[in-house]
């Protein structure tokens, strides 16, 4: 379950302290914004096609670097987005608006 | 495993370490792998689209495919149902990576013939065992499928590992034109050594001429057995002509040879050659006859000679004359 939506505590890594991982995590962190940008970019684009493919990588990306909260986040995102197809009705669409600042606003939590 | 229509892959890149292909249209993911499998001894090959990921599976023929199933394009099912419908790429073990947990996405991936299976994200410490499990069965089932292609008595390539390999030049020569040839060696009058110093002074023979051919032999050559006293050389990218200079060296290094179990008496042989020096429309039983013909008139000169032709530019109806 992603954590509730109206807290701001940062989220760390759960790979924090694995010495192998930290400058891929650091890394990791640092393309999040302009992915989160990309997102959002997207979205007010209607481009539902790019949406999905953004958030089917974000979902597996979140997992593997420690985010698994952030990680479920962008499944819910995909498969609202896969169930709705290229064209999302109105209350899909603000379904789908609202998982999309979710995550967003996850990924800005997001810390080493 | 003993795959008769593949060579033994080539498992091991440059240096020593099998190479694991994996085939993920992320980027992240090729990223966490290559920081959390460091410490195997593996090399890894990325690729970034199912389509790639095929290209570079029948180049590098890996020891593992580690393979995404959600992927634009063709998906990782499209791409193992490929690489099983190619008798090249066949046995490569596919270990598939995927996000879904459904039951029937991991029965289909069996069925299509992968060999495991993992959820991501991914466990790491699982990852790592599950690789290592699938290079160490890979690593054994290469060796059994070699052991099935090598001759017991002499330790060169038997028959069934020949015929595979014939198959293979003479397609290349079809499709690319360049030089090929095949020889048969028959040793002379191995009969009378048989009968004359028994069938462990026969046996002494095959082995000693297989170790000249092992030392005579050039790197790109294979010798195999053939079969009772009769070898079999394929030389890739040499004509007949040069052919012909590689078996006569063979030839002269045998005749030398001074045997423990009958000092006395000499061994020879005799060597049929069929060598393209661009591409041949003959069929690889065409060429293995042609060469057995020539073998047939070396016999037929006096034994312990060459003679080769070339078939560039004869067809399969009237291969020779």
């Amino acid at each position: 379950m992603a954590a509730d939506s109206s807290s701001s505590s940062p989220i760390k890594s759960e790979f924090a302290s694995d010495p192998d991982m930290a400058d891929l995590v650091a890394e990791f962190v640092g393309e999040l914004g302009s992915r989160t940008q990309s997102l959002q970019e997207a979205l007010s684009q209607s481009k539902f096609a790019d949406l999905q493919r953004l958030s089917h990588q974000l979902k597996g990306a979140c997992g593997g670097y420690g985010f698994p909260s952030l990680g479920e986040a962008a499944a819910k995102l995909e498969a609202s987005l896969k169930k709705n197809a290229s064209e999302p009705q109105a209350a899909a669409l603000d379904d789908i608006s609202r998982q999309v600042n979710e995550l967003v606003d996850l990924c800005r939590r997001a810390t080493t | 495993m003993a795959d008769s229509t593949t060579q033994p892959a080539a498992v091991k890149s440059d240096d020593g370490r099998p190479v694991v292909l994996v085939i993920d249209d992320s980027q992240d993911v090729h990223r966490l792998l290559r920081a959390r499998l460091k410490q195997e001894e593996v090399e890894l090959i990325p690729a970034m689209s199912g389509a790639e990921g095929i290209k570079l599976a029948t180049k590098y023929m890996p020891a593992a495919i580690l393979l995404d199933i959600d992927m634009p394009g063709m998906d990782g099912f499209e791409v193992l149902r490929t690489l099983k419908d190619d008798p090249a790429t066949l046995h490569l073990p596919v270990i598939i990576l995927s996000g879904q947990q459904s039951a029937q996405d991991k029965v289909t991936a069996f069925e299509l013939g992968s060999v495991d299976y993992i959820t991501k994200p991914f466990e790491f410490t699982e990852l790592r065992v599950r690789l290592r499990s699938v290079l160490r069965t890979h690593r054994l089932m290469q060796l059994l499928s070699q052991r099935a292609q090598l001759d017991g008595l002499t330790g060169l390539w038997n028959r069934l590992f020949f015929d595979s390999r014939w198959a293979d030049e003479v397609s290349r020569n079809q499709r690319h034109a360049r030089p090929l040839s095949v020889a048969l060696l028959d040793v002379d009058h191995f009969k009378s050594v048989n009968d004359t110093y028994g069938h462990p002074a026969g046996d002494a023979v095959l082995q000693g001429v297989a170790k000249v051919l092992q030392r005579e032999c050039r790197q790109s050559d294979v010798a195999c057995r053939y079969g009772g006293e009769e070898f079999v050389i394929v030389m890739p990218d040499t004509s007949a002509a040069d052919g012909a200079k590689v078996c006569d060296r063979i030839r002269a290094a045998l005749e030398e040879i001074s045997w423990p179990r009958h000092p006395e008496r000499k061994i020879t042989a005799s060597f049929g050659i069929a060598g393209a020096s661009g591409a041949s429309a003959l069929t690889p039983a065409a060429w293995v006859e042609a060469a057995d013909r020539n073998l047939y008139a070396a016999k037929k000169g006096g034994r312990n000679r060459v003679v080769s032709s070339d078939v560039t530019a004869q067809t399969n109806l009237r291969a020779a004359s």
